[in-house]
């Protein structure tokens, strides 16, 4: 449903998105995970049609955005990370402008917006101008803004910045709803553990590059988990920790041993079997309570994938 | 689409409703009402009263107390909304920006012309309204005679004219300029041009004109006919007009002597400065809708480099 290959852009010197290629099937949620200033704002800008790539194609539903940014806008619906609202209108008003200025027909546009206030939950507050909104309840409506043309296409950009906890949870779980109406979503975040979550494809950007794409599960297993791995004994005294560390150090496909808190975590690589070292330790005469891989989650694949340039 | 259909689809704005709604609902809609109508009236009765004290003695008709009023009247409401119509448009599309609304403006359906059309129409209807309001107050100078119906259309059409020239300049310096204030400085400075840079730079070049001449009386230059002041003056003064050909405007304004040209139409001052003001007005929106389409991916001769294939 969208589509960016090698896209390049840059503002004077300053290269904002050097190469970044990734697509999102129909009916996804798309994490978009990146540092600030790596180029995730650009590169959703461009999708959005609203600043034109140096280079590279980007595609939604299969019509490029520079060829026919009408067309684009039709299916894509965009929220922006930082977005003002009218204060003096209604919510009622406000939707129904949008609606307007997307060409719904005058007399559908009062239903539309009673719809869309139901959906994000303010149908209570639609007689409200908007200037009495919390700032959650502007997100919301700001969501809402974005459906009025019933889009096929979201393109939300820190959709959940500035938000308390309650808040992201809603925001979370109306963007669920939106999934399960067939909408193929694109957000970007800096909170992980919510993209998690949330998201069933999970693309990292980093200085303008793509460092890792495709779905959650995939990336997760690949950049993060089954090289890890923890053991736990019976009575972790700092002399038997250390000890483990001893033996496995030199072992091949050990990356790195290192006592955390009350265990051993070893990094491996490939060329490491793991039943050996249980093996090991038990004929070593360790009491192993217990022994297994470290779930990766989000947090330290991202970590992991940008850490090098960052640290 | 027919170009009825064009022209009321573009009367359709759902920008003029919604800013026009949220400009009505502010406290300052009133009050500036009311500023500029107790201004008005506060002048016109200052000048009847000054009329009527002065002429005690001397009994003048009813007619010239009409005239001076009427007068008066005519030229402060010109310089009102010489001072008014830059602070009502200058904000135009800078505060959209400053708002956080333009980007979601620009992806929504309405076309760049839809944008600055819109904004346009938005201010110039407030504008319209301060004319509208003060009609009453101009059509009491009937009781007293001395103001004939032509007179009085070409002052409205004068103030009407000027209000959307200044108002479509100003759109331009608010889609030129990214803040507020420095686009209602500008707006002010290229109202000020309009109103006191031609007057005096029309003067002197008439002036100018005159000097080594061993004979001939001083005749305006053409840049004077940029000045609504000028036109209302002669409005005023010389109601029967004061035509000139179109072959002698090219002469005087190339500062050209020699015998008087006579060929082409006949054109009054007003007539002039009406067309003057029209242009200006075009061209400041023909260049805000193409700043406005700037802002776009969507630029004509920027499609090809937005569509390229991957390097």
């Amino acid at each position: 449903m969208i589509s960016v290959e090698q896209l390049g852009k840059r503002y004077g010197r300053q290269v904002a998105v050097a190469d970044v290629s990734f697509s999102v099937p129909k009916g996804e949620i798309f994490g978009f995970v990146g540092p600030n200033g790596a180029g995730k704002t650009t590169t959703i800008r461009v999708l959005a049609t609203l600043t034109p790539a140096d280079r590279g194609r980007a595609t939604v539903g299969g019509i490029a955005v520079g060829e026919d940014p009408a067309a684009v806008r039709a299916l894509v619906g965009y929220m922006p990370d930082f977005f003002g609202v009218y204060d003096r209108l209604t919510s009622e008003e406000y939707l129904e402008f949008y609606a307007a200025c997307h060409g719904v027909p005058r007399g559908r546009r009062r239903k539309v917006a009673s719809e869309l206030l139901e959906l994000v939950d303010l149908g209570d507050r639609r007689e409200a101008q908007v200037d009495t909104l919390s700032r959650g309840m502007k997100q919301r409506l700001c969501l809402a803004r974005a459906l009025v043309h019933d889009p096929s296409v979201l393109l939300l950009d820190e959709p959940a910045s500035g938000l308390d906890p309650r808040a992201r949870v809603e925001m979370r779980e109306l963007i669920q709803e939106l999934r399960r109406m067939g909408k193929t979503i694109l957000v970007s975040s800096h909170i992980l553990p919510e993209l998690e979550e949330l998201c069933t494809w999970v693309g990292f950007i980093d200085r303008g590059r793509m460092v890792a794409v495709g779905p959650m599960a995939d990336v997760r297993d690949r950049v993060a988990s089954g090289r890890r791995l923890r053991v736990d004994l019976v009575q972790p005294d700092e002399d038997s920790l250390l000890h483990v560390t001893e033996l496995v150090r030199n072992r091949e496909g050990v990356v790195d041993a290192q006592v955390i808190d009350d265990h051993v975590e070893l990094t491996v690589n490939d060329a490491f079997a793991d039943h050996e070292l249980l093996a090991l330790l038990v004929n070593k005469g360790l009491k192993v309570r217990s022994f297994g891989v470290v779930e990766g989650d989000l947090s330290e694949a991202f970590m992991r994938l940008t850490g090098d340039h960052h640290s | 689409m027919s170009w009825t259909g064009r022209f009321l689809r573009a009367l359709d704005n759902p920008i003029v409703a919604k800013d026009g709604i949220s400009r009505m609902r502010s406290w300052r809609a009133p009050l500036a009402i009311t500023l500029y109508l107790g201004l008005l009236g506060a002048f016109g009765f200052g000048i009847f009263s000054i009329e009527v004290l002065s002429s005690s003695y001397s009994r003048p008709v009813s007619a010239q107390i009409g005239a001076a009023v009427f007068g008066a009247l005519a030229w402060f409401q010109l310089v009102l909304i010489c001072l008014f119509a830059p602070a009502l448009a200058s904000a135009s599309i800078s505060g959209e920006r400053e708002r956080q609304t333009f980007d979601v403006l620009l992806v929504s359906g309405v076309s760049a012309f839809g944008i600055v059309w819109g904004k346009l129409l938005a201010s110039l209807a407030y504008m319209y309204l301060l004319i509208v309001s003060a009609l009453p107050l101009f059509a009491a100078v009937f009781l007293f005679g001395g103001v004939d119906l032509e007179q009085f259309t070409l002052v409205q059409v004068i103030t009407v004219v000027t209000a959307s020239s200044i108002g479509a300049v100003s759109l331009l310096c608010s889609a030129l300029f990214r803040r507020t204030l420095t686009s209602t400085v500008s707006s002010y400075g290229a109202s000020f041009a309009l109103v006191a840079g031609t007057a005096v730079a029309g003067v002197i070049l008439s002036y100018i004109k005159v000097l080594g001449q061993a004979a001939g009386g001083l005749e305006p230059h053409p840049l004077l006919f940029a000045n609504p002041f000028y036109a209302l003056n002669t409005i005023l003064t010389q109601p029967s007009g004061n035509p000139i050909h179109a072959g002698r405007l090219l002469q005087l304004l190339f500062l050209a002597r020699g015998r008087s040209s006579d060929w082409g139409p006949q054109l009054e001052p007003w007539q002039l400065s009406i067309a003057i003001m029209l242009i200006a007005g075009l061209l400041s929106i023909v260049a805000s809708v193409l700043l406005v389409r700037g802002r776009r991916a969507s630029l004509p001769f920027r499609r090809p480099r937005a569509a390229v294939v991957a390097q």
